[in-house]
């Protein structure tokens, strides 16, 4: 694929020099840092709290190892995903819309290569802080609550990655569908919350990416889950968003 | 199987599991043993630190990455490493866009402007033919045709609106013609292997502020496959062109002018055989616009340059041939010095004379004079044939008359007489 690999370095080089290193990595280290601590002291705020209330007692279970992971994965799934969706609404349509798209667009880089750069650079950054904030989770909840089902987070994390996937080929089609990065992520958040409140219904989620935050959260609670199915719809869903991206882009003036 | 619910322990989980780890695991060693026994000229960037890293980190994504961008080809490399020959393996457009990249792209012809310099191949740079282009209700081209000659410097001039930008963008690449043809080197407008061999330049260059100079012009190349010291040759020679070598500063705080040069030095990088400049002199000062329109002369011959300007001296100052376009068609095409004569430009005398009845009547019949005309100072004005012959004839005939001669005038029409005489014909 002509240029792919100069605007790749460009991306990823990109990435590190302006404000986006700062949104999801961010995102992903403070949940990786903060869902241990809060797990570890949530019975202490509690009962904190309640002392200071007018004596209704709240029984807050023990904190466990894999009660902090369940929280880091809440944070993944709503925070971290939001950010996503914000910060990926232009993530075609900016440089189209800048300008820099165009004199990068009359040297031979197909715009094939020119969206799949930008798509892939994005993943890159999603899997190495998904991988880091991971890794991190598990240290900080090993030092203050001991060693809990870290294979089974390493699995949801990587199952989370999945939804992450497929919500960045939604942002890059609906960036290259709407010129307005505003409402790209618009209709990024009514996409999400639509995947959230299928996910609600076992015969959708069970069979569809939007089953794939819970499988997440039952594999680390050791319950039984479907999480194949929801997988390899979300793979099959990144190919067909990515494709339509791909199409529309190519007909698309710059 | 999908459908039931999967204990973590099943074995249907486990074999699932098995296979995605033998995949991964599989493509990690594959990687890593490539890694390890690659040259490290032939891995991207040079780095293979990063690679490894990247590859141990980054679960399945990094070996893939890795095996589909990080390696260089081996032919690649050979020309990475040598760029003076270029693989005799390769098919015909690839190593006609490495003896393009490779070659010198500046200062050939020197910055004479001759515009005598010979034409490249004398085939057309681009063709335009019956090109239409809609935007909602209204027509930004409306059936305009023109034909570049290879290594002649063309001027497209027109008012504001007349379609010249839309133009432009068709022949890079960056917009398509609702109706009608737009060729360039003999290829369909916009394709990947035409756009190897254009340089683009928009009104209004925007480039990545993070950058620097140096950086972006670096991207570019890349873009264009050149790698190594050959890339670093082109960066550090363009930057010396567009003198910025000593500016460190990232591109966001350029000035204008600024901007306009490295527009300029990033459309040069591959050494283009056209160069599409949409109003290139029009942010610069006199001084940087002397520069630009000094390095357009030295190309011609080598490059041909396609630009648009409404800045009529500068066409005047470079140009071989003009295309004057208004409300999308071409009114008027032809080279400059042809283009003045066919409108009696060049074969035009001012005489004034002390009685211009009687000069009018002595005129009649002479064989070199093509038209007689009253002129705004009160003497005449003569289109002539053959100028030479009425320069030597006239002052004979007006001392034979008996007349005073007072004046006597070449008056030659500007460009602008040209374009105003055309544009103005079909304004209200």
């Amino acid at each position: 694929m002509t240029g792919f690999r100069a605007f790749f370095g460009k991306e990823v080089a990109e990435t590190l020099h302006t404000w986006r290193i700062w949104v999801l990595p961010g995102f992903l280290l403070f949940s990786a840092v903060t869902a241990p601590l809060f797990t570890y002291f949530m019975p202490t705020l509690v009962d904190v709290l309640g002392g200071q209330g007018s004596g209704l007692s709240i029984q807050v279970p023990d904190p466990t190892a894999a009660a902090a992971y369940v929280e880091f994965l809440g944070n993944l799934t709503e925070l971290v995903m939001l950010a996503l969706v914000i910060a990926y609404g232009g993530i075609v349509s900016s440089e189209v819309r800048s300008g820099t798209g165009a004199l990068t667009l009359t040297k031979p880089i197909s715009r094939s290569a020119f969206v799949l750069a930008k798509w892939l650079s994005q993943l890159v950054v999603i899997a190495v802080a998904g991988v880091a904030a991971t890794a991190i989770c598990i240290g900080v909840t090993a030092a203050l609550l001991g060693v809990g089902p870290a294979a089974a987070l390493a699995a949801a994390a990587g199952l989370w990655f999945a939804f992450a996937a497929l919500l960045l080929s939604v942002m890059v089609l609906l960036s290259v569908a709407l010129r307005a990065p505003a409402a790209a992520s618009g209709a990024g958040v009514g996409v999400y919350i639509s995947l959230a409140v299928l996910g609600q219904f076992p015969l959708v989620s069970d069979a569809s990416p939007a089953g794939l935050t819970s499988a997440g959260v039952a594999l680390v609670l050791g319950e039984p889950t479907v999480w194949v199915a929801p997988l390899l719809t979300a793979v099959a869903a990144c190919a067909v968003l990515l494709a339509a991206g791909l199409w529309l882009f190519s007909r698309r003036e710059i | 199987m999908v459908a039931e619910s999967l204990p973590v322990g099943s074995p249907w989980t486990i074999a699932l599991l098995a296979v995605l780890v033998a995949v991964e695991l599989g493509l990690l060693v594959w990687a890593l043993v490539d890694l390890a026994r690659r040259p490290a000229a032939q891995v991207t960037g040079g780095n293979r630190l990063i690679w490894l890293l990247l590859c141990l980190l980054v679960q399945l994504v990094g070996p893939i990455l890795y095996l589909a961008t990080g390696r260089v080809r081996a032919q690649t490399a050979a020309a990475t490493t040598d760029r003076d020959h270029v693989p005799a393996a390769a098919d015909a457009l690839a190593n006609e866009r490495l003896a393009w990249a490779a070659a010198p792209f500046y200062g050939a012809t020197g910055a004479s402007g001759d515009r005598s310099a010979a034409p490249a191949t004398g085939g057309a740079a681009v063709e335009l033919s019956a090109v239409r282009k809609v935007f909602g209700q209204t027509a930004a081209l409306d059936g305009l045709s023109l034909s570049v000659p290879e290594g002649s410097v063309f001027g497209f001039l027109g008012p504001n609106g007349a379609g010249k930008t839309t133009t432009l963008r068709i022949l890079a690449g960056l917009a398509r013609p609702t109706t009608g043809s737009a060729r360039v080197l003999g290829h369909e407008a916009g394709g990947a292997d035409t756009r190897t061999f254009i340089g683009y330049l928009p009104d209004v260059p925007a480039f990545y502020k993070w950058m620097t100079a140096a950086q972006y012009l670096r991207f570019a190349g890349r873009l264009f496959g050149l790698e190594g010291a050959a890339l670093e040759t082109r960066v550090a020679a363009l930057l010396e062109l567009a003198d910025l070598r000593d500016v460190k500063t990232h591109i966001g705080g350029y000035s204008r002018g600024m901007k306009q040069r490295l527009g300029l030095a990033q459309a040069l990088v591959n050494t283009p055989r056209l160069l599409l400049l949409d109003e290139p002199t029009s942010a610069l000062d006199p001084i940087g616009r002397r520069e630009v329109l000094d390095m357009i002369a030295a190309l011609r011959g080598r490059t041909t340059v396609f630009f648009s300007t409404h800045i009529l001296a500068d066409v005047e100052r470079v140009c071989d041939t003009v295309a004057i376009i208004d409300r999308g068609r071409v009114i008027e095409q032809a080279g400059i010095d042809d283009l003045r004569g066919r409108r009696g430009g060049l074969n035009r005398l001012v005489v004034e004379v002390d009685d211009p009845a009687r000069l009018a009547a002595a005129l009649t019949g002479q064989t070199w004079l093509r038209s007689l005309a009253p002129h705004e100072s009160g003497g005449l004005s003569l289109s002539v044939d053959d100028l030479a012959t009425a320069q030597r004839e006239l002052p004979a005939l007006i001392a034979h008359s008996g007349l005073a001669l007072q004046r006597l005038e070449s008056d030659e029409l500007s460009l602008e007489d040209v374009f105003v005489d055309l544009v103005g014909k079909g304004r209200p």
